[in-house]
This record gives C-alpha cells, structure tokens and sequence, in this order.
C-alpha cells in the first residue's frame, strides 16, 4: 500500500470491520457519520471515505462497509507528494463504491487546498522516478569529482585505485573489461588480466571514490556483450602488457 | 477449410530446453571446503594438498582464511612429505571476495601457502599473484614474500 511506501508518516487505519447483515442500517450510518472527524486532533485534512447508502436487502458482499481515514502528519516536504497521494488513494476507493458521499469529497478537497501553501503546481514526481532520478544525481555528484569515459566490453583499460590500507601509493590495475553491469551508481566493470600466470578478474564500482582515474588504453573488437569465454581460452588472449 | 498447421514457428521443446540450460551455464563458485584439492605455491615441498578441515566458516574457507590439510602430493626432497596434516592460508580462491569499497576479486585457481601453528610460512618463496586481504589477516610475511599483490 501507499502508506507503507512513503517515508512520511500517512497512516490508513481501518475504521470498521464489516458489519453482520442485519437491515437495519440506518442508525448504525449515522452513528458511524457522527463519529468521523471528532477522535482527530490532528490539523491536518483528514479525508474519511464513506457510504452512507446501502440499497435495503441487496448481498452485503459486495459492499464491504469500510471507511478509512487518512492522515497525513505536517512535513512541509512531503506535502506535494502526500497530497498526491491521499487523492490517489480516494480513487480507487471511491470507484470500488457502489455510492460515494459526494459532499464527504467535496469538503477533504477543499480542505487540502486550504492547507496547501500557495505556489504554482509542480509536476509530480511520480514513485516509479524517484531511484532514477537519486541515481542520476549521485552519478552526477561523482563526476564532478572525475569523469568517468564511456566504457564498453572489449576496452582494454587501466584503473588507478588508491587502497586505503596501501597507503604509499596508487595501485594500477590492467586488464580487458569483460563485463559491464549497468545498475546506476553502482554500475560495475570486471576487468580480467593474466598476473604472473594466473588469471585473476576484479570486479570495480565505476563511480567509486577509491578510482582515481581511469583510462581506455586500447579497444579490442569482439562480437560479445560479456566475454566470458576468455576463461576457457589460451592465457595468451588475457595478457596485457 | 481447416488446414494442417504449419509448423514455422519456433517449437515448444527449444523453449524449455533454453530455461533448463540457464541454471548451469553460469559458474557458481563455491568455499574451500573438505575434500578441496588446492595448488601449493611456495617452495616448502609439496605440491597437492587436500584440505581436510577449514578452521573458521560453516561452510568453508574463503580467501585469505587458514584450513588444515593433508598432503596428497609432494617433492622428493622437501620439508614436508606425502601424507603430513598442515597448516595452510588460502591465497587464491575460485570464488569471488568482496572488498569494503565495493571491489571484487577472483582469482582462476584455489592455491594455499603452508604456514605452521603460528602463522609463519615454511617455505622461503611464493609464487603467482596474493590479494591484498591478508594483510588485514595479519599474514605480512607472505606478502613481503610474494611476487605481486594483486
């Protein structure tokens, strides 16, 4: 659900449980109309959805009598997107409905726009976005500090890492790269190269503080977007000077 | 008229065939554990060693910890002879170690260096790249011994 996804405290609590079938209804519907708004202390809008009309003798099935009141708690940030929400959550619930209280609607709306500061409409910043656009600005933040080339499959680069515990000097790794996962800030290149007969494959975060620099020496041509099949191959193909 | 299908499209049986493959094309490496044959890279004698216990891990050994094992193969004349039980720190590993910063090494081969009850190396040379892990595992005089820190 929406609540649990947002950082900002928006609580749904489940006002009633399903009522047992009696006809009945009216009184149980004013009393449950009445007892809305008073419990909330809370200055922020608080929109409880609601029927206040079931057809007499019709199957309770259907219309599982549920009325949810939604807070949002004051966080200037969130408001936009705490306000996008709680409408975002009326739909769905309004259109589950058989009949919604029109005025109910009416008066949350009015409400929220009250409480709104008054600024123009922003374009809002929709969940699915939200880890893309974290990701292209640490990629950015990170690139202020050292570009980072284009890198493909096939490169034949060399990576100057300063290690924190060989404190002396930088270390330079060389090597093909034979894999490039993509995967935003933490999109990695492994690198493969032959060291004193054996061949060893390091796996380097691109955008990691730790690189000082990389460079593309050479480009091999390969027909591979991961080259994998150099492990089964002569050790000749993975050596570089 | 109901025809006969013709059967251009691409059969049933491929597709299932391509989703068993998946599972072992991709190498899983895993710990060094009993039973693991490991390359011996210094000059104490031996040349096989089949590790026996690893000393720290459930599930086995990884790069840069120590394991007991038996000697399977060794040199006509060195320190320790065929069927001797040793001390050894794992040096390369097939499976991959993860670093703090977020690096991952692997080495092609599981190799082992003997070191006796205290840590210290038998024999005099080491071959063939070391990670620089076992400095923070207090192994320092293999690698003031080895060839190249990787």
């Amino acid at each position: 659900m929406a609540s649990q996804v947002l950082p900002q405290a928006l609580h749904m609590i489940p006002r009633n449980q399903v009522q047992p079938f009696n006809p009945v209804k009216n009184r149980g519907f004013s009393a449950f109309l009445s007892r809305g708004p008073s419990p909330l202390t809370t200055s922020k809008v608080s929109v409880s959805g609601f029927h206040s009309k079931f057809p007499v003798g019709s199957s309770f099935s259907c219309f599982a009598r549920r009325g949810f009141v939604v807070r949002a708690e004051s966080n200037p940030e969130g408001e936009g997107e705490a306000e996008g929400n709680e409408n975002g959550v009326e739909e769905p619930e309004m259109k589950a409905k058989a009949e919604a209280e029109v005025e109910g609607e009416g008066e949350g709306e009015d409400e929220a726009e009250e409480e709104k500061p008054k600024e123009p409409r922003k374009p809002r910043i929709k969940l699915g976005d939200i880890m893309g656009i974290l990701n292209k600005r640490a990629i950015e933040a990170s690139d202020k500090e050292r570009p980072t080339p284009d890198l493909r499959t096939g490169d034949i680069v060399e990576i100057k890492l300063e290690v924190p515990e060989n404190r002396r000097r930088l270390s330079v790794y060389k090597g093909i790269v034979i894999s490039k996962q993509n995967a935003g800030i933490h999109t990695t290149i492994r690198i493969r190269r032959i060291i004193a007969g054996i061949g060893v494959e390091i796996v380097f975060p691109v955008y990691s503080p730790n690189i000082k620099e990389i460079k593309v020496v050479k480009h091999r041509k390969v027909r591979r977007a991961r080259l994998y099949y150099l492990r089964d191959k002569l050790p000749r193909l993975s050596t570089f000077k | 008229m109901w025809q006969f299908p013709v059967s251009d499209q691409v059969p049933q049986i491929s597709g299932n065939r391509q989703a068993c493959g998946n599972r072992f094309d991709k190498q899983q490496r895993t710990f060094i554990q009993m039973r693991t044959v490991l390359k011996v890279v210094d000059n104490s004698g031996a040349k096989k060693v089949m590790c026996i216990q690893a000393l720290k891990g459930k599930k086995g050994a990884r790069l840069g910890d120590t394991i007991i094992a038996s000697v399977k193969e060794a040199m006509p004349n060195g320190k320790v002879k065929k069927g001797k039980v040793v001390y050894g720190v794992v040096v390369r590993a097939a499976m991959q170690r993860g670093r703090c910063d977020g690096s991952e090494v692997k080495f092609d081969d599981n190799a082992v260096v003997l070191v006796d009850k205290q840590g210290q190396p038998i024999g005099t040379r080491v071959f063939g790249p070391v990670p620089h892990e076992l400095r923070q595992k207090k192994h320092v005089k293999i690698l003031t011994l080895a060839e190249h820190i990787a």
